[in-house]
C-alpha cells in the first residue's frame, strides 16, 4: 500500500502521472520541484523507509540509457540497460540497491517516450554490432508493471527494431504484457533463481522459486525466450545439493528449446556497500558467509566461486548447449 | 574505558515543545521531572530516562537551540526518536484536530522539508508554514507554526527523518480567533489530544526499540575493547565480526579462544578464523 505519493510539479499534469495516481485513490499527494529533494537526502533511514516506502513521480532529464556494466552480457558486442525506475518492491538481502540508494522510495520517470528517442539513437549508431539493451538494473524490470506499464510501452518499440535484443530481468510473476502479444525472437525474459530454501531466506517479498517456474513454464508454453539467471551464488552448507534440486526442478518444467541462456553470477559487494548493507542489517545469515576482502570487493574466496560456478555449469550443460552459458562478473 | 551504554533494553524519545501549557498532559503522562531549576531552557525526563523533554518558548531561533540543547543534554542516543508537538494555526479542519506534517515550509527563506510521518496514521496529514510572527491571513489552507521548520532542520543533523516527528493541534483559524487562546485553551487542546499522542509515542518507541536492538553493539565488544587496545578503524572490523559471530551457530567461549592474545592484531585473527570457513545452515536461517 502506497501511503505517500511526490510529484514533480513539471509532471504533475503528465497523463501517465494522472493514470498512476489514479491507482492509488487514498494515497496523500505531495508537490516537489525536483525528485532529488526526497530521493537523495541524507537523512534517511533505509531499513525504516523499506517498510513503508513512498512513490516519487519524475521526470529523467538524462542517463536514459547506460552501457551495462563489463561481464553484464549474454553474448552481444554491445550491452546497455535503462531503468524507468530506482528501487524494487522486493527486499532481497544481497540486492545491490540498499547499499546505492539512501532512500527506499520508489522513483517513477514517467516520461517512457525520451527512453525510446535514446535508444533510437543507440541502435542507429551501432547498425553493425549486435546489441543487448537490459531493463532493470535500477529496479526489478517487472516488479511494479501493474503500476507503471513500462513493459507494455517498451515491448512494442523492440518489436519494430527486430535486429537488437532486449532483456527483462525479473523475479516478478507478472506476465500480462507477453500474454497478449506474439512471442518476439529478440526478447528474452530472464528470472532471477536459486534453491528455494536460501530464496526463502534472502528473498523478501518476492513470488517463491515455484512461483516464478510455473511463470516461466506458462511463458515457454507461448513461445517466450527464457533466460536462467543462477544470479548470485549462494553458498552454505549442502549447497551442491539444493543447487542440483533447484537446477533439475528448473530443467524437468521448462522445454529446452525455450532456453535462451544461462548465466551464473557471484555474489560481491564493493566494500563500502557492504559496510553500509550490513549496518543496516546486522543479523542476517547472508554475511555469516565465508566472505573474505579482495582488493575492495567483499567476496566469497575465488576458490569457492570457481567451484560454484563450474557445478553449476557443468549441471546446466547437461540440458543445454555450452554457447548459451555465460558467466557474470558484474 | 569504553562504555556499554546500550545495556539496557530501551528506546529513546526526546520532546521538544514550546509552551508550558502545551507540555504539562504529556510530562504528567509520561512521569516527567524537572531536571534542574538552573538549566538555560527547562529539562524533564522521567526515571528510566527513557523520555527527555525540553520547553524551547517560542519561535525558530528558540527551537533549534532548545534542540541543540537537549540533543547535548541527555546524550541522545542514535535511535532516539524526536518528537515536536505544539498548537498551529490552520484555515482548513477543526478547531482540537490533531494533524501530522509531511511537509514544512521556512516562511524567511521559502526552504522546504518533508518529514515522514507515522505509518498507517489515522490522522490527518498537512503541510505547515512556518513563520516569524503570528499569521492571521488563512488563505494557504496549510497549517501555521513559529518553530518546525527550526526543530526539523536542527533534528535532521543527527536523526533521521523517519524518526522525526510534527505534530501539530489546530488551535485558530477563520472561525476561531487567535486572540481567544489562552493558557486554559492551550492545555485543553493537548490535554483532549492525550491519547491520540499516545498512539503515535508508542508507534515511535517501537522504532526506537527496532533501531536500538539493530545499533547495540555485542556486550563481548566492551569487554575485548577494554583488554586490548583498538584503532577505531579495527573497533569497527571488531563489530562486524563479533556481530557475525553472534549470529552464527559458533557457540565457543568468546573470551576463552583469546585468552592469549597479546595485542589486538593476534585477536583479530583469532575472531576472523572462527567466521572464515563457515557455512550458512539455510535450513536453519
Ligand atoms: S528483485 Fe532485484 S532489484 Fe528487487 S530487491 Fe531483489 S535483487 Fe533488488
Amino acid at each position: 500500500m502506497i501511503e505517500t505519493i511526490y510529484i514533480e510539479k513539471k509532471i504533475k499534469d503528465h497523463p501517465r502521472t494522472i493514470s498512476i495516481l489514479s491507482k492509488f485513490k487514498k494515497a496523500r499527494h505531495i508537490e516537489i520541484d525536483k525528485y532529488g529533494e526526497v530521493f537523495n537526502k541524507h537523512n534517511q533511514n533505509f531499513r525504516i523507509q523499506k517498510n513503508n516506502p513512498a512513490l516519487i513521480l519524475a521526470y529523467k532529464k538524462e542517463g536514459y540509457v547506460l552501457p551495462a556494466p563489463e561481464g553484464f552480457g549474454i553474448g552481444s558486442s554491445k550491452n546497455y540497460y535503462f531503468s524507468h525506475m530506482y528501487n524494487c518492491i522486493y527486499d532481497c538481502r544481497y540486492c545491490f540497491l540498499q547499499g546505492m540508494y539512501s532512500s527506499a522510495n520508489y522513483v517513477v520517470f514517467v516520461n517512457f517516450e525520451d527512453f525510446d528517442d535514446e535508444i533510437k539513437k543507440i541502435i542507429q549508431k551501432h547498425p553493425e554490432d549486435s546489441l543487448t539493451f537490459f531493463s532493470g538494473y535500477d529496479c526489478d524490470s517487472l516488479a511494479l508493471e501493474k503500476v507503471t506499464g513500462f513493459a507494455k510501452h517498451i515491448i512494442p518499440f523492440f518489436q519494430k527494431h527486430p535486429n537488437v535484443d532486449v532483456e527483462f530481468r525479473t523475479k516478478s510473476i507478472q506476465i500480462e504484457p507477453f500474454s497478449l502479444i506474439k512471442p518476439m525472437d529478440n526478447l528474452v525474459i530472464a528470472y532471477s533463481l536459486m534453491p528455494d530454501l536460501i530464496s526463502k531466506s534472502l528473498d523478501n517479498k518476492t513470488p517463491s522459486i515455484l512461483k516464478r517456474i510455473n511463470a516461466m513454464s506458462v511463458l515457454a508454453s507461448k513461445g517466450w525466450k527464457i533466460g536462467l539467471r543462477f544470479d548470485p551464488l549462494i553458498h552454505g552448507k549442502d549447497w551442491k545439493d539444493l543447487y542440483t534440486k533447484m537446477i533439475i526442478m528448473v530443467f524437468n518444467s521448462i522445454p529446452v528449446s525455450s532456453i535462451h541462456s544461462v548465466s551464473f553470477g557471484p555474489l560481491r559487494f564493493p566494500k563500502q556497500m557492504f559496510k553500509d548493507i550490513f549496518k543496516l542489517y546486522p543479523n542476517e545469515p547472508l554475511f555469516l558467509g565465508p566472505l573474505l576482502q579482495n582488493k575492495g570487493i567483499i567476496s566469497y574466496s575465488n576458490e569457492i566461486e570457481q567451484e560454484m560456478t563450474f557445478f553449476c555449469k557443468e549441471l546446466t550443460a547437461k540440458y543445454i548447449n555450452e554457447s548459451q552459458i555465460f558467466k557474470c562478473s558484474a | 574505558m569504553i562504555e556499554d551504554i546500550t545495556k539496557e533494553e530501551k528506546f529513546s524519545i526526546r520532546w521538544v515543545i514550546a509552551l508550558k501549557d502545551e507540555a504539562e498532559i504529556i510530562i504528567q503522562q509520561y512521569r516527567m521531572k524537572l531536571l534542574s531549576e538552573k538549566s538555560v531552557f527547562p529539562i524533564f525526563k522521567n526515571s528510566e530516562e527513557t523520555h527527555w523533554l525540553i520547553l524551547s518558548g517560542i519561535g525558530r531561533h528558540n527551537a533549534s537551540a532548545a534542540t541543540l540543547y537537549l540533543y547535548e543534554k541527555s546524550k541522545a542516543p542514535k535511535w532516539t526518536a524526536w518528537i515536536n508537538i505544539g498548537i498551529a494555526g490552520c484555515g482548513v479542519g477543526h478547531f482540537g484536530d490533531l494533524c501530522l506534517v509531511d511537509k514544512i515550509i521556512n516562511n524567511s527563506d521559502g526552504k522546504v522539508s518533508f518529514p515522514s510521518a507515522m505509518k498507517n496514521s489515522p490522522f490527518p496529514r498537512m503541510e505547515l508554514l512556518t513563520t516569524d510572527i503570528p499569521i492571521i491571513d488563512y488563505t494557504s489552507k496549510k497549517l501555521i507554526d513559529m518553530e518546525a521548520c527550526a526543530f526539523y532542520d536542527a533534528t535532521s543533523k543527527f536523526s533521521s527523518r523517519e524518526l522525526i516527528s510534527i505534530v501539530k493541534v489546530i488551535s485558530d483559524g477563520p472561525s476561531n480567533n487567535i486572540k481567544n487562546l489562552n493558557r486554559s485553551i492551550i492545555s485543553k487542546l493537548i490535554t483532549t489530544n492525550i491519547s491520540n499522542i499516545i498512539k503515535i509515542v508508542l508507534y515511535y518507541e517501537s522504532l526506537s526499540l527496532d533501531e536500538y536492538k539493530r545499533l547495540k553493539k555485542p556486550e563481548i565488544f566492551y569487554k575485548i575493547c577494554n583488554q586490548w587496545h583498538f584503532t577505531v578503524s579495527q573497533q569497527h572490523q571488531l563489530e562486524r565480526v563479533l556481530r557475525r559471530i553472534a549470529t552464527s551457530n559458533i557457540k565457543e567461549n568468546i573470551l576463552n579462544l583469546l585468552k592469549d592474545c597479546r595485542n589486538s592484531k593476534s585477536v583479530m585473527n583469532i575472531l576472523n578464523k572462527q567466521m572464515e570457513s563457515y557455512e550458512v545452515d539455510w535450513r536453519n536461517a
